[in-house]
């Protein structure tokens, strides 16, 4: 359909609009972390430093403990993103397919957990996990963020299954499958956007946590890099160069991880409501 | 379900029992693992938080514990600060949502048409999603900073404001710094559900409404916005739940300050347990949000219902 | 596929968490932690281990800005350190649970015990006079000015009174863009209002002897008032209401505000921003009577009483707070020394630190001890003085009426703990 160029011209400008609000503020990071120490706060507000230097990434990836953190991030985020995707895609097919008693309930359970503070479950799960061994623990942590992101998760892969028609996987079983064999062979492969999407999603969420992390683990061998960025917040100072130098870097795993499955999100979803 | 002839095989008695035995177990199977994991991770350590608002419990103090039925709560109705709490979490949870949902609908609608480098355009847009919050809230507090931050000279410049002090420091407009911080972040979230929601109704529908001379305005209240309303319901309710119990940005931007001006229920539940280190009261204040919260789900779902049947 | 992945995160787990191969491990928890310390307490800690071959120590450090929720967390879920940092706001909560060791049959038999200045044994044993923590260092408040900002503004000394200081506060106010006073009005900000009070008062009585709480006394609101005035004239940056440690000392150091009553530890943090001649450290003013009152804190290494390991525990503390390993954290941290001799070390012979030590030779001066023996003064500091003070400086609560509830909690405090 074709428009007036007035059409054109205001969507444009809203469009950049939106897109100068969303990066300001990560260009503004990334302007910190380019800035030498002494000039950090006497040109403050400039829109770029005088003199930009790596100072501030060279000292995070040489002088502090920001890889190991990097990497202790980057096994517990990929692996929260397996496994929740994994038991999530087992639930949402499960929601999709079948009515079976006490269906609402669950789905009622998984909306009340979204719902109560994690500052008051930290102690508790602290004391529950402590003789399990799970606290200190990258293990421990892929397990809680399995749990937290789970309901979401399930309610993205429903809504990716109920676009896809079960007489698919009601003819393999005709044909003498089984429904597991089915949903293995004949379905997944169908869902592999809304596995890529949710994937994303659960490896965004686990990727930026902090409070469990900073609560669960105290050492260093199994810190993720949100607790290593407050690292940077010593009694003496605060070193917001490296701090947000470090915090570019982390940035871009997941920024990248991001931009390639963000359409699968939205097409996912769409597909979900056309059928739900 | 019997075999098929020409499988060549048949199944015997016992293992057809089982088969049926097992499709009905079967829900139940897929649906296990997250079920278990909900249950032990979340639900035993949310019962037995909730059984803190019951009893006296000093973190540090080995020997309290004892119960003491519904004190907390008294003090709970007596307590000023959670008055305020509240009020500012009314504010706090109203705007934000209500800013993120109309900026994260405009966007979406944006998207909703293709252009030259839409998919760009999309992947730029939703960044902020990405980014851990307490690193937005440093971010925005360090732009809201007068000594290293744009934003107070800029609006000075602009005439918003009357001088280039520090938005945060002032108590009666504090809270707009989470505020915004927190609209930054959440478009995203509102932008790929309207979206995707956007995206799933016939074009059609818009297409025979042009044919019968209706403008766009139109089109949006009549087609658009009634189709969207349930994924919206939805949408606004996960949020909303989310935000009210959303603490991060308030703790790291302005500590609740100053003069717990900012204090929302999410950030005192944290003071409370983490500086008062009393657990007992932390509980029974979050159980009182849990319990708001929950009215307010119930009351959103029932109007969801209403609003679909009518329109059936 | 699952069970794969099963197996691939608990091989990894197993990695990760494979223990010392030495026979004993002792756990040591540092709260004060920055990229700095923990490399000196490493070496320091090294010199432990080579001594005691069949011990190993590890290291575990908290981020500073978390670090109580976070120790108190693993406390009371019964992750305890055999060692632990103690900063002095902390110990009354510890000590006065039980969960801390006596040190006192240990420091009976220590070879350096003699050594340790009065100070040290004095504040060591503040809670049930026991030893249950030994400091490794004193943090006393001087006066910070700048320089640069004082020649602009005509202000040729540091101020030696309350009268000089809120004069010379104003002469700097005067430049545009400019303050005099950083004032902390966030975390922390408590050294400060008692240090004004005292001065306006001329001592530091906390209590009365029947444990009733002295700051509803003229002298104190007194003091009050000449902070909230301050700023209310704009004597200190509007944003201040809201700082903190960071805020206040990076405020000192990018030029925003001209003085800053500090520790030697933020020595470090100044030092390494400003050229010598840009700053200076003057003693803390004298008031009413001709008195000072600068506030002292320390921190120190406490044992837990449930640590497996007590007496190579000792040892560890031992090691950490011997002659020549406190020298060597002193040196990292800025703090004043806990050995007479040691004040004759050339690190303390840095004009620097002229300032610290004037004060503590001069008569007039008594660093003022707050009363962290209480055990609501955690929370009363933590919390209750940063929204009462707010709420002061705002004008939303008159300096009578927030040390009448300053009274009330603190008498309450006082006089149930008997």
């Amino acid at each position: 359909m074709r428009r007036r160029p007035l059409y054109w011209a205001v969507h444009y400008c809203l469009l950049s609009l939106y897109v100068l609000f969303a990066l300001f503020p990560l260009y503004w990071l990334l302007k910190v972390a380019l800035t030498p120490n002494e000039l950090l706060y006497s040109e403050g507000i400039r829109l770029w430093p005088s003199r930009a230097s790596l100072e501030h990434f060279r000292f995070v990836l040489t002088h502090s403990d920001f890889p190991l953190f990097f990497r202790n991030s980057l096994i517990v985020s990929t692996s929260t993103a397996v496994l929740a995707t994994l038991v999530s895609s087992a639930c949402g097919y499960g929601l999709s397919r079948f009515t079976f008693r006490g269906k609402s309930a669950l789905v009622a359970l998984m909306l009340i957990t979204q719902m109560f503070p994690l500052v008051m479950l930290v102690a508790p799960m602290f004391r529950l996990l402590t003789p399990l061994g799970l606290t200190n623990s990258l293990t421990g942590l892929v397990i809680v963020y399995t749990a937290f992101n789970a309901p979401f998760a399930t309610f993205l892969m429903q809504s990716f299954f109920d676009a896809i028609p079960r007489e698919l996987e009601e003819a393999a079983m005709i044909d003498g499958a089984t429904r597991f064999g089915a949903f293995r062979r004949i379905i997944l492969p169908l869902t592999l956007p809304g596995i890529a999407a949710t994937s994303g999603f659960v490896f965004t969420a686990a990727w930026s946590e902090l409070l469990f992390a900073l609560m669960l683990n105290s050492s260093a061998r199994a810190s993720t890099f949100p607790v290593g960025l407050l690292s940077f917040v010593s009694k003496f100072s605060v070193d917001f160069g490296q701090m947000m130098a470090a915090g570019v870097l982390a940035l871009i795993p997941a920024c990248l991880f991001f931009l390639l499955i963000q359409r699968y999100l939205v097409r996912g979803l769409t597909a979900g409501a056309v059928k739900g | 379900m019997g075999a098929d002839p020409h499988q060549g095989e048949t199944e015997p008695e016992v293992t057809a029992l089982g088969r049926r035995l097992a499709s009905g177990a079967e829900p139940y199977l897929y649906t296990a693992p997250v079920l278990l994991l909900i249950v032990a991770i979340m639900l035993v350590p949310l019962g037995v938080g909730l059984s803190y608002a019951f009893r006296d419990l000093q973190l540090l103090d080995p020997f309290a514990g004892a119960f003491i039925g519904l004190d907390h709560f008294r003090e709970l109705i007596a307590d000023d600060i959670f008055r305020d709490a509240l009020r500012n979490t009314a504010v706090w949870t109203c705007a934000s949502v209500s800013l993120q949902f109309v900026l994260g609908l405009g966007l979406a609608l944006l998207l909703n048409r293709e252009f030259p480098g839409r998919r760009l355009v999309q992947a730029l847009v939703f960044l902020p999603w990405a980014v851990p919050t307490f690193l937005v809230g440093l971010d925005w507090q360090w732009l809201f900073n007068p000594v290293v931050g744009p934003l107070p000279h800029w609006l000075f410049a602009l005439h918003i404001t009357h001088d280039a002090n520090n938005l945060l420091s002032d108590p009666n407009l504090a809270l707009i710094g989470p505020i915004v911080a927190a609209v930054w972040w959440g478009i995203p979230f509102f932008a790929i559900t309207c979206l995707a929601a956007l995206q799933s109704i016939p074009k059609d529908l818009y297409e025979a409404a042009a044919i019968d001379g209706a403008g766009l305005l139109e089109q949006f209240r009549s087609i658009t916005l009634p189709l969207l309303a349930p994924t919206i319901a939805i949408s606004i309710l996960l949020r909303t739940i989310w935000v009210a119990n959303f603490a991060d940005l308030i703790i790291v931007m302005t500590n609740g300050g100053p003069a717990d001006a900012t204090q929302t229920v999410a950030s005192y539940i944290f003071t409370v347990a983490f500086r008062r280190l009393d657990f007992g009261y932390a509980s029974a204040v979050a159980t009182a949000l849990l319990l708001l919260l929950f009215v307010y789900a119930i009351a959103i779902l029932l109007l969801r219902r209403a609003f679909l049947r009518r329109q059936a | 596929m699952r069970a794969h992945i099963w197996l691939a995160t608990a091989a990894l787990s197993a990695c990760l968490g494979s223990a010392a191969h030495a026979d004993t491990t002792l756990k040591l928890v540092e709260v004060i932690t920055s990229p700095e310390r923990t490399e000196t307490l490493r070496a320091i800690i090294k010199t432990f281990e080579d001594a005691n071959p069949d011990t190993n120590v590890e290291i575990v450090s908290l981020p500073w800005g978390q670090s109580f929720e976070k120790f108190a967390t693993m406390v009371a879920a019964g992750d305890t350190p055999d060692v632990v940092e103690m900063p002095d706001t902390w110990l009354a909560l510890y000590a006065n649970n039980n969960a801390l060791e006596n040190l006192e049959p240990y420091l009976k038999s220590w070879e350096h015990t003699g050594e340790l200045n009065q100070r040290t044994l004095q504040l060591g044993r503040v809670i049930h006079n026991t030893a249950y923590m030994l400091p490794y260092g004193f943090y006393l408040r001087a006066l910070y000015y700048n320089r640069k900002m004082f020649a602009d503004a005509g202000v040729t000394a540091p101020p030696k009174t309350l009268d000089e200081f809120l004069a010379v506060s104003k002469k700097v106010s005067a430049l545009p863009g400019k303050y005099g006073y950083c004032l902390r009005g966030g975390a922390g900000g408590v050294n400060g209002w008692l240090m004004f009070g005292a001065l306006t008062t001329g001592d530091d009585v906390f209590f009365r002897p029947d444990g009733t709480s002295t700051f509803t006394d003229a002298g104190w609101i007194r003091g009050f008032n000449v902070l909230a005035d301050l700023y209310k004239a704009g004597l200190a940056p509007k944003d201040s209401i809201n700082w903190g440690y960071n805020d206040v000392v990076s405020g000192f150091y990018s030029g925003v505000c001209s003085m800053i009553d500090n520790d030697p530890d933020a020595l470090i943090a100044i030092a390494s921003r400003m050229k010598p001649d840009e700053y200076g450290v003057a003693p803390w003013m004298k008031g009413v009577g001709g008195k000072s009152f600068p506030t002292i804190g320390y921190g120190g290494w406490a044992m837990f009483a449930n640590s497996k390991h007590k007496d190579l525990a000792w040892k560890l503390i031992a090691t950490l707070d011997s002659p020549a390993g406190s020298l060597a954290w002193n040196r990292r941290i800025g703090a004043l020394p806990i050995y007479t001799a040691a004040a004759k070390d050339p690190m303390y012979a840095d004009p620097r630190y002229k300032g610290w030590f004037e004060e503590l030779a001069d008569p007039n001066v008594s660093p003022m001890i707050m009363p962290m023996d209480l055990r609501a003064w955690a929370l009363f500091a933590s919390s209750i003085v940063p929204r009462t003070t707010q709420n002061l400086l705002l004008g939303k609560l008159t300096a009578q009426d927030m040390a009448q509830q300053w009274a009330q909690i603190l008498t309450k405090a006082k006089q149930s703990q008997k």
